[in-house]
């Protein structure tokens, strides 16, 4: 275990403070940016309708037992048949995301700007510190963490006989960039935090098709059993009314 | 929905206001928030709001919500003035937004110059084809002029697209009802219950009509819907109990002719008609008498 290191009040004031500070404007100034480049979605009759035709499907099913056999039977030959119901996708009509994006130059457009606002200020701000300020140590921790969290604190410097509570600055600079989000919060107003790690999960999980969803909702209404509940419903009301007569 | 705490909540909140307590912006926000439709307070609050300039000011992006709260309040109450005056001022703030021309719409609605609003709500309805609301706002007129046959081909149209919107189709089932097209309100009223199974409300207007077509199938079904109605709000609902000795006493009418088979050994109505008497022993003793000779004549028939 090496002795304790005296920090210079200079990292202090020139590379601790100024870090946080370059994170939280450059934060500002992307929401900003975005918010310019935003362009507002018109959504398209088609996906509106999906969407609603998923809606009123899913609710026939919850609901199937609410109401009389023949009324069932014709909504899942409405949403199910295979010539025009509305829950049948013609094989080789369902349109492929990918295929998509590329016919259709808004959405590549959207993508674009998305990365604009978000890798390239990250890129920059990364390359910036790692010029500046890499490789050493810019702030202590007031207690002694195990020697997992040195990857994570001390990132940028190999030297196994550093205590692990020393923070390097560019673990200073990664913990600004997932930490801020609660101030940003504050100072944005509760819904414009730029949030980076949502973000992030949001690029892997593009690529959401409709047309997978309506065909795995006409399996699931195919499948549904219409089992009337109402006439239990008159012993129960005859259990209620006893109930009221006594 | 409103909930019963959202709803003394906005009872206290509007005593308060109403006495002069204070707590104007609150309640306004309240109404704003649930959708209700208290248009001459609204009017009344949210005017001392705006013809106060330093409240107003404190207010920061809300007062232009106001402002549109306020003008629809005002048409509502056919302060047609107050509503023109909202409607500048917002025009003047936000020149190219399709809200405000919305509104505006609407005023030339609520002045009745039909042709004019129709216009602008196409116009409208060209850069935005999904607004839900102008969709509806078209219904609206159409029912407004007494073209009830254009409601219908509005709404359907609507409800084409916006199939899952439960409101509408509770609109679409109600004019069905009084043009007394029973079996398409009986449509509209199979959707509402399987789009909310739990409200009785819809169990029972889906009896009603149900009993009106009439035909045993019907009215065995029918009954089993108020017994469902009965069983959903405790039976506490008097319409429903009605409904149950009504039906059984059509269906044995129907059957009486025929063999006898099927005697249902359920004893619903019984208990409905001797709930009924209870009741009204207990809140109207002086109508009892009707009502037991109403009920007698239902089970003289059996």
């Amino acid at each position: 275990m090496a002795e304790d290191l005296v920090l210079d009040t200079a990292i202090r004031d020139w590379v601790l403070i100024p870090l946080s500070v370059v994170m939280v404007l450059i934060g500002v100034l992307r929401y900003f940016v975005s918010k310019l480049l935003r362009s507002s979605q018109t959504p398209d009759a088609k996906i509106v309708k999906e969407g609603q035709v998923m809606l009123r499907a899913r609710n026939l099913r919850a609901g199937a037992n609410f109401i009389p056999s023949k009324a069932f039977l014709a909504r899942k030959i409405y949403f199910c048949n295979e010539e025009n119901g509305l829950l049948f996708v013609p094989k080789g009509q369902a349109t492929n995301p990918q295929a998509q994006m590329f016919s259709d130059p808004n959405m590549a457009m959207d993508m674009m700007k998305k990365n604009l606002s978000m890798i390239i200020p990250q890129t920059l701000t990364f390359a910036w510190v790692n010029f500046f300020f890499s490789g050493f140590v810019a702030a202590k921790i007031p207690f002694p963490l195990t020697q997992r969290f040195r990857s994570m604190l001390q990132n940028g410097i190999d030297l196994s006989t550093v205590d692990v509570s020393y923070v390097s600055s560019r673990s200073w600079y990664f913990l600004n960039l997932f930490g801020l989000r609660g101030f940003f919060s504050l100072i944005l107003g509760e819904e414009n935090a730029v949030d980076d790690t949502q973000r992030m999960m949001q690029m892997g999980g593009f690529g959401f098709d409709p047309s997978k969803g309506l065909s795995a909702e006409k399996d699931n209404l195919d499948i549904t059993q219409h089992d009337w509940a109402l006439p239990n419903f008159e012993q129960r009301a005859e259990a209620v009314l006893r109930k009221f007569v006594r | 929905m409103v909930t019963k705490t959202e709803e003394t909540q906005l009872n206290n909140l509007e005593n308060q206001v109403d006495n002069g307590g204070g707590g104007a912006w609150e309640y306004l926000s309240l109404i704003r928030k649930l959708n209700l439709r208290r248009s001459d307070k609204v009017l009344n609050h949210g005017l001392s709001i705006l013809n106060n300039p330093k409240f107003r000011s404190t207010l920061g992006p809300d007062e232009w919500t106001l402002y549109e709260q306020v003008a629809v309040a005002a048409m509502d109450c056919q302060c047609l003035d107050v509503a023109k005056d909202c409607i500048k001022v917002l025009r003047k703030r936000f020149p190219e937004s399709k809200r405000v021309g919305r509104l505006e719409a609407m005023l030339l609605e609520a002045k009745g110059s039909w042709e004019l609003a129709e216009k602008a709500y196409t116009s409208l309805l060209e850069d935005s084809p999904l607004d839900q609301t102008i969709h509806k706002r078209r219904v609206a007129m159409a029912k407004a002029q007494g073209n009830i046959s254009g409601a219908i081909e509005w709404l359907n149209k609507y409800l084409e697209i916006f199939m899952a919107d439960h409101d509408a189709w509770r609109e679409l089932a109600e004019i069905y009802v009084s043009l007394q097209m029973y079996k398409q309100a009986a449509f509209c009223y199979e959707e509402l219950i399987l789009s909310q199974p739990t409200v009785p409300l819809y169990h029972l207007a889906y009896a009603d009509v149900l009993y009106t077509l009439g035909g045993l199938e019907n009215l065995q079904t029918a009954k089993k819907y108020y017994a469902s109605t009965i069983d959903l709000t405790g039976g506490k609902n008097t319409r429903a109990l009605f409904g149950v000795c009504l039906c059984t006493s059509a269906i044995v009418q129907l059957v009486k002719g025929k063999n006898k088979e099927d005697k249902e050994g359920s004893q619903v109505q019984s208990l409905a008609a001797k709930v009924l008497e209870k009741e009204y022993k207990q809140k109207a003793p002086d109508k009892l008498p009707q009502l037991t000779t109403a009920l007698k004549s239902l089970t003289l028939s059996s």
